[in-house]
């Protein structure tokens, strides 16, 4: 108990520091919303380090994440211009709010043209391309592919629909459908490249019907929407909810793909000890993203989408699947690897959630007081 | 635009099916890479003009059939969605289109004898002529343009998207490292069907009158 609360302690500093911005503000809402949130990630963080227990936790504190965020940034965007919907004119002004998930596709451009293929502005203003860059690069030092399950902003909300039942309803999904985000990463990076606009926003991203959307005032649009508010219901809602997986993330995904690749260059990793795993496969069933399979059980290490959530790690009956860090000897019984990574993939997941959150408790205060959020 | 998109999403399947014919010559005739880049060389002319020899076919077929018929939109909308569909299927599902230049396999080593400066470029004129779906589409596409040079533009910048991928045959060692990436060259042809798929629903409402 001791052990756990001084291992805690150092978090609840940094996680003080971060979500006070440094100062506390006088507005009692804020107060208000800033001590629970507080009180939730640290009690969070210390059951993670009593308990052992990793995604458990991990997921409550993701999920709600995912949830908060549509909250604070659909009320944000109808404080700001009245509508969900961006106009032409928005645009052209540069007011869309950047998402990590455009990064893949302006590198190329980047590189060729020296221009940013979006209509955001660099710095500055909600949402500024440059500060998603440096937390980008920030993120993928510290933790690889584990960006999709501690810090993504979007993440949560197919983690969440993949916990609702009990049991998976479709169990036999061919791993072939694992590259397929790799096909629309290859499709987008080349038609971005090609048409020198950010194709994936414009067509594909499901992630649009709970944030925003271009207005509709042509058949093109109409038909974009439609394509992504069914994406949206098939990959973030249905699927999950019938495979128990993160379908979207796993099976859909080009940021997830190309941020695969920064597995490799990340120092943490989740490994298998041959000597204790009975090969029940257990791990293979729970992993949200598809990235066990047979081929890894007998290697003894994760695919490379691998998004270190820990839920095999969690689910091994014989305490055989561990985190790691390269380049140390594989031992699964100490934990202390485990907790290597939790500081920054967790104070990770705290300064992304925090604000979110607590925008979200102050609006929901607003809205049971006076009846508006606004 | 699309052309060259279309080309580069079939390109690595294009070789994953030619390899098969194209490696074991290379194999057998080449020797350093200098020597197998000028192979690939010879392979990709003969590529090329098979490609423009379909391109005044689908020239012609313009001329002759869709202008006598006065329903070009309709024509050529129904042929995107036909095909599309028909490539959805090809990168989604298990369909295993076989290269066109199969039949040089068996009797490979006889036409190395008899017409070994030709071979690589009849090699690649027989397999830019594999009727796969992404080459009807090709064709399709060409036939839209309407006009012969329009015609050619086409099948020139669908020519250049599939023979990027052909640039690292000649050391061929480093493709053994990638066997994934038929499956994923196939599933990006599948997604770019659906939007050539969009782009003939699209014509097909413009064509009807309301």
């Amino acid at each position: 108990m001791v052990k756990s609360f001084l291992l805690a302690f150092p978090m609840m500093v940094l996680t003080f520091v971060m979500l006070s911005g440094g100062r506390m503000s006088d507005d009692p809402k804020k107060m208000v919303a800033f001590a629970i949130t507080f009180l939730f990630v640290n009690i969070l963080f210390f059951l993670m380090i009593r308990t052992g227990k990793t995604d458990k936790y991990r997921s409550i504190l993701f999920i709600s994440y995912a949830v908060c965020f549509v909250i604070s940034f659909i009320t944000h965007l109808i404080e700001l211009r009245g509508s969900m919907a961006i106009s032409g004119a928005n645009m052209v002004e540069g007011l869309t709010p950047f998402c990590h998930i455009v990064i893949p596709m302006t590198l190329i451009p980047a590189a060729l043209t020296k221009t940013i293929i979006f209509p955001g502005t660099i710095i500055g203003g909600f949402a500024s391309i440059a500060s998603m860059f440096v937390l980008w690069i920030g993120a993928s030092l510290a933790l690889g592919r584990g960006f999709c399950s501690w810090a993504c902003f979007f993440g949560g909300l197919d983690d969440g629909f993949s916990r609702i039942f009990k049991k998976p309803l479709i169990k036999n999904i061919n791993l072939k459908w694992t590259y397929l985000p790799y096909a629309v990463l290859f499709v987008v990076v080349v038609t971005a490249a090609l048409t020198l606009s950010p194709t994936y926003c414009e067509w594909l991203c499901p992630y649009k019907t709970v944030t925003e959307f271009v207005e509709v005032t042509s058949v093109k649009i109409l038909m974009q929407t439609i394509i992504f508010v069914s994406l949206f219901i098939a990959l973030v809602i249905v699927l999950p909810l019938l495979t128990k997986r993160r379908t979207q993330c796993g099976l859909f995904c080009p940021f997830g793909a190309f941020q695969s690749f920064t597995n490799k260059v990340n120092a943490f990793e989740v490994r298998i000890d041959q000597e204790k795993c009975v090969k029940c496969k257990r791990c293979l069933q729970v992993c949200p993203t598809f990235s066990v399979d047979e081929g890894s059980i007998n290697e003894g290490k994760m695919r490379i989408t691998c998004t270190k959530c820990g839920k095999c790690v969690d689910a091994c009956p014989k305490k055989a699947i561990f985190f790691h860090v390269k380049c140390t000897p594989l031992n699964s019984t100490l934990d202390r690897y485990r907790v290597f990574f939790l500081y920054p993939a967790f104070l990770f997941l705290t300064t992304m959630a925090g604000n979110n959150i607590q925008d979200a408790i102050v609006k929901t205060i607003r809205l049971l007081t006076t009846g508006s959020m606004f | 635009m699309q052309a060259f998109i279309l080309g580069i999403s079939n390109g690595a399947i294009c070789v994953a099916y030619c390899s098969p014919i194209l490696i074991p010559y290379l194999v057998g005739e080449g020797g350093n890479i200098q020597r197998n880049f000028m192979l690939i060389g010879q392979f990709l002319s003969g590529r090329f003009v098979g490609y423009l020899v379909f391109a005044v076919l689908a020239w012609g077929i313009n001329k002759s059939i869709i202008h006598a018929g006065g329903q070009r939109e309709l024509f050529i909308g129904f042929a995107y969605v036909i095909l599309s569909l028909f490539l959805v299927a090809y990168g989604f599902f298990h369909i295993r289109p076989s290269c066109s230049a199969g039949f040089l396999k068996g009797s490979l080593q006889k036409a190395i004898h008899m017409h070994p400066a030709f071979l690589p470029a009849f090699m690649g004129f027989a397999t830019g002529l594999s009727f796969c779906p992404p080459f009807l589409l090709a064709v399709t596409g060409a036939i839209e343009k309407g006009s012969l040079l329009g015609s050619m533009y086409f099948f020139f910048a669908f020519f250049l998207g599939t023979s990027l991928f052909f640039i690292p045959i000649p050391f061929i060692g480093v493709l053994r490292r990638f066997s994934v990436l038929p499956i994923i060259g196939k599933m990006a042809t599948g997604i770019i069907g659906i939007y050539y798929f969009y782009s003939g629903v699209i014509m097909l409402i413009g064509a009807v009158k309301w």
